[in-house]
């Protein structure tokens, strides 16, 4: 079915076309995470289950996965609450704005990580236009508040790094509803808000349900937004980061980027499920 | 009224999307020595500093470097693979597909922590080489990806008269195929210069005096000073990437592109 068949016949099979590309990440990337599940099981040159024991006991590393997942699953739920109301404007009302729509949701996306922090930076500093706003010109507040290093501002810059993902996989499934069956419920004598909960939102749920891993996936795994921003959490990312640069454990590094590595793929399944279902 | 309510959270939507690096940009003409919003002048001093600053130059000639070997490496290894795949009807072909794009799937930040210790393992330690090697692995599946779409869209027939005309694979491939798969390498290539340039969670493990790339130097910098010099870097960031895709969107039509992607 490729090239080779007509063009190629008996020289060589097609499949062939694909070694580079696999040799390549089985070499750079499948044994390089290989390598590093291996050390996070060893001790003293010995195999050993003690880190995992550790892990999964030690209330201090228990509470960093759970605050990890904890902290991706506010996330994936907020861009999911912000991020619908946004598709459906973008689907049934945008019109002739839908470009532009589209434009500002993917135009954040070509600019850096740290460009975007250093943004709530500016925005959220003790002197900065927000403390200034409320202090100085409305005059709301006695002294400027300390904004940055909270979980709100932490979030907040999570939120605006991953909620386009949301809005564009929300956007694509909704735009696949056949319009007709919210008018039948209508002239059936649903109210729109009614039509909305039970017609138009499940019909959706395919599209919520792709963007939240989505976010979930991405969420789990940054750690700049977190550096730079503060808010106190304690993170697998952070924490290997931290491993990485001050405390240079790098067993127990590895051992918590191999649970990274086990959430990561079992988003991948459950992604590859739902995109199967949805008969992508 | 339900209208009016939604109307107006889309645009506090955006509010809150754009004001962020809004600020940065309008920040990067400050003429004050610090960073704050709103500025008290303008001027162009802070793009100056960047220039009269040899860090930021030297890790954005590594940066490119970087970018653009990755990006040569992914191109060559993956447009093969994805000539096939994209028409490869074998169940085990799309198995390998889901694997060829599963390192868009993975924290950045074990792939970078894993391959530095495996890559120093075998001899290739912190180098040009090691970041090149890595920034692939990464950037590999956007032209993979792009490239399958592009070429699905391309009917058989074309190379299969070329065949009939005497055209050997090569020359099929070069005179036929090519041209019609170029705007999916395009697209490809510029999400993987895109991605590799603004790469941090990887990057951050193989950095070196040689060896750092521009976000790299970048954080490090914003971690000890908060000087505008960071809002005039990542305005240039901006202007690039919105160059690159003008540019991609003049020669080949963003329609195009985002189908693919």
């Amino acid at each position: 079915m490729s090239l080779a068949p007509s063009s190629a016949p008996a020289r060589m099979p097609g499949w062939l076309l694909i070694l580079p590309a696999l040799l390549f990440l089985v070499a750079f990337f499948v044994l390089p995470l290989i390598d590093n599940s291996l050390r996070s099981f060893e001790v003293g040159g010995e195999f050993s289950l003690g880190r995992y024991i550790q892990l999964l006991t030690d209330t201090f590393y228990l509470g960093v996965i759970v605050e990890t997942v904890v902290l991706s699953t506010a996330v994936t739920v907020i861009c999911a609450l912000i991020g619908y109301p946004v598709a459906y404007y973008l689907v049934r009302h945008a019109g002739r704005w839908s470009g532009l729509i589209v434009f500002l949701l993917i135009a954040p996306l070509l600019t850096s990580i740290i460009m975007r922090t250093y943004g709530w930076q500016v925005l959220f500093a003790r002197r900065g236009l927000v403390n200034t706003l409320l202090v100085q010109d409305l005059g709301i507040l006695e002294r400027p508040l300390q904004l940055l290093n909270t979980p709100g501002i932490a979030i907040a810059a999570l939120v605006h790094v991953l909620v386009p993902f949301m809005v564009l996989s929300i956007a694509t499934v909704l735009q696949g509803i056949d319009q007709r069956l919210e008018e039948g419920a209508q002239m059936l004598g649903a109210s729109r808000w009614r039509t909305f909960l039970e017609v138009t939102l499940p019909l959706s749920a395919d599209g919520i349900g792709t963007g939240a891993i989505l976010v979930f996936m991405i969420a789990n795994g940054s750690f700049v937004t977190l550096v730079l921003l503060g808010g106190g959490f304690q993170t697998l990312p952070l924490f290997i980061y931290q491993q990485f640069t001050t405390t240079r454990d790098f067993g127990m590094a590895s051992t918590m980027s191999t649970i990274l590595l086990v959430i990561a793929m079992t988003c991948l399944y459950l992604q590859l499920r739902l995109v199967r279902r949805a008969g992508v | 009224m339900g209208r009016f309510a939604l109307t107006a959270f889309v645009i506090a939507f955006f509010i809150f999307m754009l004001a962020p690096i809004l600020v940065v940009v309008v920040v990067s003409f400050t003429s004050a020595g610090y960073a704050s919003f709103p500025i008290p002048g303008w001027s162009l001093r802070w793009f100056v500093r960047i220039w009269e600053y040899p860090p930021f130059i030297n890790a954005m000639i590594t940066s490119t470097v970087v970018a653009v070997l990755a990006t040569v490496l992914s191109c060559l290894i993956s447009i093969p693979g994805a000539l096939y795949l994209a028409r490869a009807r074998a169940g085990w072909a799309n198995v390998v597909a889901t694997f060829l794009l599963s390192p868009l799937s993975m924290p950045m930040i074990v792939i970078g922590f894993s391959s530095l210790f495996f890559l120093t393992a075998v001899g290739i330690g912190i180098s040009m080489t090691a970041l090149v090697i890595t920034h692939t692995v990464v950037c590999m599946p956007y032209v993979l990806r792009t490239v399958i779409a592009v070429y699905r869209s391309v009917p058989p027939p074309y190379e299969e008269a070329a065949a009939i005309l005497g055209a050997n694979p090569l020359r099929t491939f070069i005179e036929v195929t090519l041209p019609l798969i170029r705007p999916g390498i395009a697209a490809g290539s510029l999400f993987s210069f895109l991605t590799s340039f603004d790469n941090l969670p990887v990057s951050f493990f193989f950095a070196s005096a040689q060896t750092s790339t521009l976000p790299v130097v970048m954080l490090s910098y914003i971690e000890n000073q908060f000087d505008p010099s960071i809002a005039a870097l990542s305005t240039l960031q901006l202007a690039l990437a919105l160059v690159c895709l003008i540019l991609a969107d003049r020669l080949y039509g963003i329609k195009k592109m985002t189908v693919a992607a």
